[in-house]
């Protein structure tokens, strides 16, 4: 009787770190944020960089006119740190994927209505490079300006 | 036409043997390049809605829908937005359909405990005489009623409707159109006899092997082992082989790992496991003569949303190892020799026959091709991933050879299109049901079936 045939056989077994952060680090960095009161936290981990002035409201506001607009397509997901923290306090928080974000950025959104010639006013764009680090900026507006 | 050429070579086996056996060398491959790659998905995020893509789809349909309606009822005809209609004034509107029916499987009538349900029965069909059609564009919606036929059309397709809206809020449809045949590709077909043989529907793994004969006759057919020179020579003018789909039988979709006792199913292997193996042994034997291209299907182990993604190459060892074995996804395209191939594996089109009173999966493939979308009903009904940023779907381009998999019958019919467009419509049938597979003609676009069978249990000796 022939050994039968084995994946591994093709395809060597090899030791990967998996895509997840081990529990431990994600605990503090939720604490951090507990802690600092306006200052902008970055999404994506990595060496913090000097934190950038925070953009002015008149900013924000068009940005958030840009997402009421319905003739540039739908605008919806949920704000990434929103995602995270769950509604009910007895859960814990949702994994943090930056590769698989809730929703669109608008960034992505204004993109798409550029391809579809729907003609996203220029500025906004501008907007969105300059402050692609600020997570406020990139996503969709937070509900009444509150912070978690 | 296949066995015609056959024929008058056939006193070969009658002769007595040469010092040199005849050999016929296979058309040589030329001119493929594969145009699937808007179905080849990279990394997938599911956390998006669907609402982007139904945006998508009607913000890239509306401008073909609207000059198609400018041509149909003239160029000074008024085209409105839902939010802008005023009662009894003659309009058209572009926007996407949606049929409520009765019997559509709900999610949440299946779980509402309340209502003490059992879950509803798969029905071969959904359809009511109650459906209502309800038109919606980016904002509002609006129901349909008069010249519409509400049991042939489904939801998610895009179309413009010319009418009126009544006092009661409803719009009373006059005409309607569809996107039509998309632009047609220019013709760069062989001027050679060359065919394709188009099958599906394998089902490997099932409990009784009755088409495992008929499987191995076509293998053999297409690797020129079967038959006098006539068969031979006419065999070597197959360019490819595609599969399309179904290549595992239903039987390896067992669930029983989760639904029996851990201690029953502790040692079992999955009944995918040796159907794959024997896929592998089936493939080995045409990846070494034919170039092959394997698309996955409902019952493939890939998965379940569509773009299907293609099969992965650790599964068949053996094929893979030879280059002229393509896995590719699920719906596929393609230009063979000049000409453009496109179809999937069927799931898009029996959607539609539950939800449709269309019967007929010719009279749907062909409609699917009017209505300027390979699957409407996705993701309403057909698991869809959440595109956002455009909708592969969509049929820019009219193809030469438009076919879908596992149909119940083999039909094909050459459709011609008001500005040049040629396009054979292919179902191709389920093999292991049928025995039966197509050999299309790239030349003439012409289409015939081939049946293997062999002699069954009840067929006398």
């Amino acid at each position: 009787m022939e050994q039968p045939r084995r994946i591994t056989d093709s395809f060597p077994r090899r030791r990967r770190r998996g895509p997840g952060r081990p529990p431990g680090r994600l605990k503090d960095k939720s604490k951090k944020e507990k802690d600092k009161d306006k200052v902008q936290v970055k999404v994506r981990e990595g060496p913090r960089a000097p934190s950038q002035p925070p953009p002015d409201p008149a900013l924000l506001e068009m940005l958030r006119r840009f997402d009421l607009s319905w003739e540039y397509g739908p605008c919806t997901g949920k704000h990434p740190r929103l995602s995270r923290l769950s509604r009910w306090p007895g859960l814990p928080p949702a994994p943090l994927s930056p590769r698989y974000p809730a929703g669109i950025t608008r960034l992505q959104r204004w993109e798409r209505a550029q391809e579809l010639g729907l003609s996203p006013p220029g500025p906004i764009r501008d907007a969105l490079l300059e402050h692609r680090d600020n997570p406020d900026v990139t996503y969709r507006w937070v509900w009444g300006g509150v912070r978690w | 036409m296949f066995s015609e050429q056959a024929a008058p070579l056939a006193q070969g086996l009658l002769a007595p043997p040469s010092a040199e056996p005849p050999t016929f060398p296979r058309v040589p491959v030329s001119g493929y390049s594969d145009c699937s790659q808007p179905f080849q998905l990279g990394e997938r995020g599911f956390s998006r809605q669907y609402a982007h893509i139904y945006a998508v789809r009607l913000a890239g349909m509306r401008p073909g829908l609207e000059r198609r309606a400018r041509s149909r009822w003239g160029n000074d005809i008024a085209l409105r937005k839902l939010s802008e209609l005023q009662a009894g004034e003659k309009c058209c509107v572009v926007g996407t359909l949606f049929k409520s029916m009765q019997l559509q499987p709900s999610i949440l009538q299946e779980i509402s405990e309340e209502h003490n349900l059992v879950p509803q029965p798969p029905l071969p069909k959904y359809i009511q005489p109650s459906d209502e059609l309800i038109l919606e564009d980016e904002l509002q919606r609006i129901k349909l009623e008069g010249a519409i036929d509400v049991q042939r059309l489904v939801t998610g397709t895009i179309l413009a409707v010319y009418g009126c809206e009544q006092d009661d809020g409803r719009f009373l449809v006059e005409d309607h159109c569809f996107a039509d045949l998309p632009p047609a590709l220019p013709w760069n077909g062989p001027s050679s006899d060359r065919f394709v043989l188009l099958a599906s529907g394998l089902g490997l793994g099932s409990v009784s092997g009755e088409a495992l004969l008929s499987t191995q006759l076509l293998v053999d057919v297409v690797t020129g082992q079967l038959g006098a020179e006539g068969e031979q020579s006419c065999a070597a003018h197959i360019t490819r082989v595609i599969l399309a789909g179904n290549l595992l039988s239903q039987n390896t979709q067992s669930r029983d790992t989760i639904n029996k006792a851990k201690y029953l199913t502790k040692k079992t292997q999955a009944a995918s496991v040796e159907a794959v193996k024997m896929l592998d042994e089936i493939l080995l034997q045409l990846c070494t003569s034919v170039p092959v291209d394997v698309m996955p299907g409902e019952f493939d182990p890939t998965n379940y949303t569509l773009p299907q993604q293609p099969l992965h190459r650790c599964m068949l060892p053996l094929a893979s190892a030879y280059a002229t074995l393509r896995l590719v996804t699920n719906p596929y395209q393609a230009s063979l020799d000049g000409v453009r191939f496109l179809g999937t594996s069927g799931q898009n089109i029996s959607d539609i026959f539950k939800y449709s009173s269309m019967d007929n999966y010719l009279e749907i493939l062909e409609w699917t091709l009017l209505a300027g979308h390979i699957s409407p009903t996705a993701p309403d009904t057909l698991g869809c991933y959440p595109f956002y940023k455009s909708d592969p779907f969509i049929l820019t381009e009219c193809p030469h050879v438009y076919f879908c998999g596992n149909a119940p019958h083999f039909q094909s019919k050459l459709l011609q299109g008001k500005e040049g467009q040629r396009v054979l419509l292919v179902t191709v049938p389920d093999f292991s049901a049928t025995q039966t597979a197509c050999l299309v003609n790239l030349r003439d676009l012409t289409c015939q079936p081939i049946t293997f069978s062999g002699f069954g249990a009840d067929s006398e000796d």
